[in-house]
């Protein structure tokens, strides 16, 4: 491994690389604590996920139920075209929050729900099956959207998470003990050198005492 | 900003929606057909929510899938089951978990 790092075995690559591993761990603790704290925000979301996905694929279904109703009653084209003439123009108010520096949506959405009259279809012609129906959906709709929210949040932080821990891993397992091996290597050689010394300012020693 | 919303899906689901107040709808019939439609909506400025029934998100296969990766955060997709209430075995959120976090979220969940 610490072949791969390239490095001369001087005290000024030495000092140097102590350097770098001590900012490679304190980025290594920093996005650790990073990634903790995302695991904490998506299993929040994922909890209200559960919650409200229940919620609203149970109303969802009830909405189906009164539509094929309406459907019986009335007739299908005739609730066709009673959902052609609705007035179609929910909006949406969406905009972005940042979660640690993620962007999610923030979606808020307005009363979904209105009278028969707002809606715009005839009222004469078409039966309270499907107002029925409408209310139902109008309200599925809702739950949907607040859903549509928790989602797209849950899939946004999932990604920046595995960001993230790619990071951590790559900064834990590859490049800290790359650099390590590095210091390691420089410290044995440093080592080696002074043992080498040693010797030899013994020997000169030994053959100048012999001389004198 | 205020957006619209547009739903694809079967008749039922589209009808349904429109009584709500979707304001764009698409009946789903020809894989192309959808996809093309499912393209013009992701590049609308208008829509910030797209319905979508999982019935025809498995249709639209990979190209679906390709079309969620490279979308931007808005508009939002959300997946809905149909009529017959169906929903893959699958749960793509679940798999995100088990890529993301590991396996001991699995065991927590099923504790809950």
């Amino acid at each position: 491994m610490a072949a791969a790092l390239a490095v001369s075995p001087t005290r000024m690559e030495l000092m140097k690389l102590r350097k770098r591993v001590g900012l490679a761990q304190r980025g290594h603790d920093l996005l650790k604590e990073k990634m903790d704290a995302l695991v904490m925000e998506f299993f929040e979301v994922l909890r209200r996920i559960q919650d409200s996905r229940a919620k609203a694929l149970e109303q969802l279904s009830k909405a189906h139920r009164a539509l094929s109703n309406c459907f019986a009653v009335m007739g299908t084209l005739e609730t066709m075209q009673a959902a052609r003439e609705t007035k179609r123009e929910l909006q949406l108010e969406i905009s972005t929050r940042f979660i640690m520096g993620i962007t999610v949506p923030a979606v808020e959405v307005g009363e979904v729900e209105r009278n028969a009259v707002a809606r715009g279809y005839s009222l004469h012609m078409t039966s309270s099956e499907l107002d029925e129906a409408s209310r139902e959906f109008e309200r599925a709709l809702k739950l949907l959207v607040e859903l549509a929210e928790l989602e797209a949040s849950a899939f946004a932080i999932a990604k920046e998470l595995e960001k993230t821990k790619r990071r951590v891993n790559a900064l834990e397992y590859i490049l800290i003990p790359r650099l390590r091996g590095a210091l390691k290597f420089i410290m044995m050689r440093l080592d080696e050198m002074e043992r080498e010394n040693f010797t030899r300012l013994k020997r000169i020693k030994a053959i100048l005492e012999e001389r004198g | 900003m205020s957006y619209r919303v547009a739903v694809i899906g079967d008749l039922d689901t589209t009808t349904g929606m429109a009584l709500a107040g979707a304001t764009y709808a698409h009946v789903h019939a020809t894989k192309d057909e959808t996809l093309a439609k499912l393209k013009e909506f992701l590049a609308s400025d208008e829509i910030g929510l797209i319905l979508l029934t999982h019935r025809v998100a498995e249709e639209l296969g990979f190209e679906f899938r390709q079309a969620m990766r490279a979308k931007r955060l808005l508009p939002l997709v959300l997946r809905i089951p149909d009529k017959t209430g169906y929903t893959p075995k699958v749960d793509e959120l679940r798999e995100v978990i088990r890529r993301t976090v590991g396996a001991e979220i699995m065991v927590k969940k099923e504790g809950e």
